[in-house]
């Protein structure tokens, strides 16, 4: 017996490894579009900064890079880089890049960087896998594992090139919790303080960490007021919390902030609340029922009073921040429009579509409320089984409200802001993976003795203890009320996407949800082999389904690098556009080294990055009021635009624009938001309602306002513009993006000229000029006679005096007769 | 690196005053020599090389291979129409912002040429015909009866020792000829002598002034200006301003107020060339240096907040063709972020200007900025960009005073889980009953 079971556990453990090193490897390979199609390149925009930030390390040297005083980014602010950046992403590369060296593989920092984000997803499986596997069983967690290597959620921030900190938060989330799951299972303080360090790697790493600082506190809070405190909950948590604390407050950008501000209060309350529920199971045993009571509800109110008014007193005294901005947005998704227009301007900081949890999810976000629901129940059986507790179990259901915890909070955050969808897709693949495994532990478990195929039916071992268990308990629980929760929340679910979308994609999820309104049916009654067979086959086809969509999204959706642009000929041939690269190179190669290059905070981490030249604003938006300032600059006329940029000391003007070729996210159609934020800090000299139409539309076309032909944005987008033709009958300065010729083809510059364009105008750099060496008389008060006009302008003169020196050099002059003066 | 250019400038102005400056001086016609020949001899005197001709010869140039070849242009010759030779409005506009100094003279037969050259300048000239007029300031004896020959008094003259000369000491000045006025737009106007309020530009054979286009002190006699590098112009109404006979002649003002005294021309037309020629208000920037306080360099990287910095500018005037040390002590120093953080006065020490203060506490790339910026002046302008940095992390403090209480308290708190292990773990509890004593003693054994 002891044979075959050794080599059973041998077996699945190879059948383990093996199953996480293909999504591992999966995981790794679906991420490689970018490079196949285009090149190693690093992506997008904040990537950018990132790289940069590394490769000044790896050049200089951590302490450098800690001290570093970027006096290029920001002018004249400059940004302390050290403190305010979370290195944990630049440190991880640096490491990998220095090991790498000191094992002779020498590789260029970049491709360390470009190849992070998907060395890290399949970490990120690893420790899906462990989690997943803490709370429900190995089978859910292989599962688990392999969806979140490929969903698309997650690769959406972790193709190659996108080197971006939630390329290794998100491994960093999931292994601590994991941690946080084991160290509360097993109360050691080992596992605790390996969660705290843990912890500390993904402050180090995301400002993200915050969700996980809330959500521990929050399932020790469940756990606490489900009556379900342990000393394990005790020793793991305030372990936990306190040398979480003190390793975040060591990342030079967090400092003080876990002490001081209100995101970090309630890890720091529910800290306290356990020190006095600690007291109390102390007390109880050692005094009367009367003492404890008076000591209970008495102590507790004063307590809990005495805290409210402190964090109160604290938060006026200015001791404790308030709560920022970026957390209220949160909660109330139009307080970022009307408050800091800055934020709301992210498009990743939009509500999140229903047809965007599809196609990040796919078939996990039908079968994730299943998975919920199995865990819901168990909580349920154990509470309604009160008499049967038994102490493990008791400790599994703990677990069960954590993940249902980290589901319920994730699903809110990606509903409130498009980015979080990212924390969502663990706990979606989770949960999926228990859904699926639980599922199939169902179907195949009769014909397991025929089917060895899947790894999940050896793993079912804790199952079913469970499962006792929980049988036993049916005979209360109505069933009904399981099932019919159950499948409605998918049901729901679908039909909404069904009905938004339109898509026949959709039908499949209705299937799914009835399939597991009969699964979850299905115990109890039992059903025809059969039945199982096809619902297994479908449920296989299901997942079938879900790789091709993953693979599908992240090839086309994912997986373009946005710095070069492609697009495809009348004949179907792919065109690489590669302005914004060709743009920046001129800046590099053409402009003094010390050049201050002006234009929205979108480009300027690629500006420093690519082209080397200082900005004045970039994508860290710390400072609103100086990107009002480049706001105001950009919206107000040319001699109001002149003034801001000498005063910042500018020397080009970089602008976007995407009329030529039909590109939509140019800084026209973000032009508004500019307008906004300038009007934010200035409000008597940019007005928002100047920039529309009579009808009130936002148009730079026939209607446009006088206010908006005449400022800085439109005349640098459109200079020159009106001389293109589209097409034969088609006006001069069809704008392809808007679909309309614009207002005002017709556009001087006084104060700045035009330094280049690039092939396809998609980048547009302008110079400051100088001031004018002298003042000339542009409208002459007293006319010149012999000349046409009355007015005497520059233009007319030149093409006069040209006319005369065309004439020859050696021409005779004209002096006027001299009157015969009375007295001369 | 940046100071490059402003010593490349101060180089060149250095090569420029080394040498005997070329003048151009172009009259109507030649006897212009003999018309002005006081005005014209006083310039040769100052050791200059004056090359006169009429404004209508065909051989005029003032570039030869892109090259200027004259210093300095006079044109006193108020009745050019077209200039002769490659000479034109624009050319002289050209000549300006190439670093030539201008000095126009006109009169009531302006031509066009003039007074397109005024309005590629910032002024315009009145119509040609017509003269400033002044009923109340006339001369009596150079006038003709129509009261176009005017007699200014010092408080019409600007305030600058510079341009002017000393205005105290000067006589009255006699004028006649075509009234100027500066553009809306023109900030660098220097109305060098304005008319009195009753002065009005109109034409004197009209029976009547209707609508004089330029009348009362708005109207400009003489108009000045120094474009922004450096280059210096004047517009004179007037030609005869500079002419033997205005020179040399008695004021006899119709104005009982001003007494008759010989005229101030010959002073103030010196002191205009002198100006013009940039012989006087030509300062430069000879050095600059700024560093830590007990240093001597500027700091290899950057400098850290609050630190104590130390900064000194050089500054020279030039002076009868020397360069010496420049004694002004209103020349300041601003630390600018955006916003000035700090601003100091220089303390002048023979030509050597410093200023010591404290850097802000605040980080981020300043500039230290000279901008001295004083009528008859060239504009002295130097920027220094300098990043101020935050602290080091090892550069704080290890252990702060403050701080102490914790220290101990921390401590303490270790000295004390120890010694509450070693009870905890080693502390018996005195023995009641013998029997038991012993049992766990049989145990241990």
């Amino acid at each position: 017996m002891t044979s075959k079971t050794t080599s059973r556990v041998g077996a699945t453990t190879l059948l383990t490894i093996v199953v996480l090193a293909l999504a591992w490897l999966v995981g790794f390979a679906s991420r490689l579009f970018a490079i196949v199609r285009f090149e190693s390149i690093i992506h997008e925009f904040d990537p950018w900064f990132n790289y940069r930030a590394t490769h000044h390390m790896v050049q200089h040297g951590f302490y450098k890079f800690l001290n570093w005083f970027d006096e290029r980014a920001w002018y004249p602010l400059g940004r302390i880089v050290g403190g305010t950046v979370y290195p944990g992403l630049m440190v991880t590369s640096g490491l990998i890049h220095w090991i790498l060296d000191s094992l002779n593989f020498h590789v260029h920092i970049r491709e360390v960087c470009v190849f992070l984000a998907p060395t890290f997803s399949g970490l990120t499986a690893i420790a899906t896998y462990f989690l997943t596997k803490e709370l429900w069983s190995p089978g859910a967690g292989l599962f688990a594992a392999c969806f979140i290597a490929i969903s698309p959620g997650y690769t959406s921030r972790s193709v190659a090139g996108s080197y971006d900190n939630e390329g290794i938060a998100i491994f960093a989330l999931q292994f601590t919790y994991f941690l946080w799951v084991k160290s509360l299972k097993t109360g050691s303080i080992m596992w605790a303080s390996m969660c705290a360090l843990s912890y500390f790697y993904m402050v180090s790493a995301w400002g993200g960490y915050v969700f996980i600082i809330n959500l521990i506190p929050l399932h020790a809070l469940a756990l606490i007021i489900m009556g379900r405190y342990s000393s394990r909950l005790f020793v793991s948590y305030t372990s936990f919390y306190c040398l979480a604390t003190i390793l975040s407050m060591q990342v030079p950008f967090v400092g003080f902030q876990p002490v001081r501000t209100s995101e970090h209060m309630p890890a720091f309350g529910v800290f306290g609340l356990l020190q006095i529920v600690a007291l109390m199971h102390y007390a109880r045993n050692r005094i009367t029922r009367q003492q404890f009571m008076t000591l209970f509800v008495g102590g507790l109110t004063i307590l809990g009073g005495l805290a409210v008014v402190v964090y109160f007193a604290l938060v006026w005294g200015g001791y404790v921040a308030p709560f920022s901005g970026r957390f209220y947005s949160l909660w109330d998704t139009g307080y970022a429009k009307i408050h800091i227009p800055i934020i709301a301007s992210v498009s990743e900081h939009q509500p999140t579509t229903w047809v965007s949890f599809f196609f990040d999810l796919h078939i996990t976000a039908a079968v994730f409320p299943v998975g919920l629901w199995y865990c819901i129940k168990k909580v349920n059986d154990e509470r309604v089984f009160s008499e049967f507790r038994l102490r493990f179990e008791r400790q599994a259901n703990n677990l069960f409200i954590s993940v249902i915890l980290y589901a319920v909070s994730a699903v809110y955050f990606a509903g409130v802001m498009v980015r979080l969808m990212l924390t969502l897709t663990p706990a979606v693949c989770v949960l999926a993976g228990i859904g699926f495994s639980y599922t199939f532990e169902k179907y195949l478990k009769d014909e397991e003795t025929k089917e060895r195929s899947s790894s999940t039916s050896s793993t079912a071992k804790d199952e079913k203890l469970y499962d006792k268990a929980a049988k036993n308990v049916k005979s209360r629980v109505p069933d009904c009320v399981n099932s019919n929760v159950s499948s409605p929340v998918s049901c729901v679910l679908s039909v909404r996407l069904c009905v938004v979308d339109g898509n026949s994609h959709y039908a499949f999820f209705f299937c799914v949800s009835f399939m597991f309104h009969n699964a979850n049916e299905g115990e109890e009654t039992g059903v025809s082999s059969n039945v199982r067979t096809i619902i297994s086959i479908i449920l296989v086809i299901f997942l079938l389904m879900f790789v091709v969509h993953a693979t599908y999204v992240t090839s086309n959706a994912y997986s373009h690098p946005s710095v070069v642009l492609q697009s495809s000929t009348s004949n179907g041939d792919r065109l690489i556009m590669d302005d914004f690269r060709e743009a920046y190179h001129w800046l590099r190669e053409n402009t003094a080294d010390d050049a201050r290059v002006m234009s929205w905070w979108d480009y300027g981490y690629q500006i420093a990055g690519m082209a080397n030249r200082t900005t004045l604003v970039d994508n860290n938006t710390w400072n609103n009021s100086h990107i009002a300032l480049v706001g105001k600059a950009m919206s107000s006329n040319e001699s109001a635009a002149y003034e801001i940029m000498t005063e910042l000391d500018v020397d080009y003007i970089l602008v976007i624009f995407g009329g030529v070729i039909g590109y939509s996210g140019d800084d026209i159609n973000k032009f508004l938001w500019m307008v906004r934020i300038a009007q934010g800090e200035h409000p008597k000299d940019i007005r928002e309602e100047n920039y529309f139409t009579a009808s009130g539309e936002y148009s730079t076309g026939a209607g446009a306002s006088e206010t908006m032909l005449n400022c800085l944005m439109y005349k640098m987008s459109y200079y020159r513009f009106g001389e293109t033709r589209v097409g034969y009958n088609q006006a001069g300065g069809f704008d392809r993006t808007r679909g309309y010729v614009i207002g005002k083809t017709d556009i001087k510059l006084e104060y700045i000229e035009e330094a280049y364009t690039t092939e396809n105008w998609l980048v547009r750099i302008y110079k400051r000029k100088k001031l004018p060496n002298r003042p000339t008389v542009k409208e002459a008060t007293i006319p010149i006679k012999g000349k046409k006009a009355t007015q005497v302008n520059k233009q007319d003169l030149t093409l006069t005096f040209n006319f005369n020196s065309l004439q020859g050099k050696n021409k005779k002059g004209v002096i006027r007769p001299t009157p015969t003066s009375a007295k001369a | 690196m940046r100071w490059l250019p402003t010593l490349l400038l101060v180089a060149s102005i250095g090569i420029q005053q080394s040498f005997a400056d070329r003048v151009l001086v172009l009259g109507e016609t030649a006897a212009v020599k003999d018309s002005h020949s006081v005005f014209l001899n006083s310039i040769k005197e100052r050791g200059h090389e004056l090359t006169v001709r009429a404004a209508d010869d065909a051989q005029l140039a003032l570039f030869k291979h892109g090259q200027l070849i004259f210093d300095h242009l006079f044109v006193l010759a108020p009745g050019v129409q077209v200039f002769g030779g490659s000479l034109s409005p624009v050319e002289i506009s050209k000549f300006v912002d190439a670093g030539g100094n201008v000095l126009i003279a006109a009169g009531s037969n302006i031509g066009d040429a003039l007074r397109e050259v005024a309005v590629e300048h910032g002024f315009e000239f009145d119509e040609a015909g017509t003269a400033v007029i002044d009923h109340h300031n006339y001369d009596q004896t150079l006038d003709a009866g129509d009261h176009t020959t005017i007699v200014v008094g010092k408080d019409q003259i600007i305030s600058a020792e510079l341009i002017v000369g000393n205005a105290a000491k000067l006589g009255p000045v006699l004028f006649r000829g075509v009234g100027l006025v500066s553009g809306k737009s023109n900030n660098l106007a220097l109305n060098i002598v304005k008319a009195s309020g009753t002065a009005f530009s109109s034409d004197p054979k009209a029976a009547r002034a209707v609508n004089p286009s330029i009348a009362g002190s708005r109207t400009l006699l003489i108009g000045g200006l120094q474009s922004r590098n450096n280059a210096r112009i004047v517009f004179s109404g007037s030609a005869e301003f500079f002419s033997n006979t205005f020179l040399a002649s008695k004021t006899n003002s119709v104005n009982p107020l001003v007494q008759g005294a010989s005229s101030g021309n010959a002073e103030l037309a010196s002191a205009i060339s002198k100006w013009v020629m940039k012989e006087s208000g030509v300062i430069r920037v000879k050095s600059v240096n700024h560093h830590k306080k007990g240093e001597t360099v500027p700091p290899a990287e950057d400098y850290f907040i609050t630190e104590d910095v130390v900064y000194t500018i050089e500054i020279e005037e030039l002076k009868n063709g020397k360069w010496v040390p420049f004694q002004g002590k209103d020349v300041q120093l601003e630390f600018v972020r955006i916003d000035p953080f700090v601003r100091a006065t220089l303390k002048n020490n023979n030509g050597r200007l410093s200023a010591a203060f404290k850097l802000p506490d605040v980080l981020g790339v300043f500039k230290f900025l000279v901008d001295y910026r004083r009528v008859g002046y060239t504009h002295l302008y130097d920027v220094q960009q300098v990043s101020v940095r935050p602290l080091w992390h090892t550069q704080y403090e290890r252990f702060i005073r403050s701080a102490y209480p914790y220290y101990a308290s921390s401590f303490s708190m270790m000295a004390g889980l120890v010694l509450f292990s070693i009870v905890y773990l080693y502390h018996k509890d005195t023995p009641i009953k013998g029997a038991k004593v012993l049992d766990s003693e049989k145990k241990k054994n």
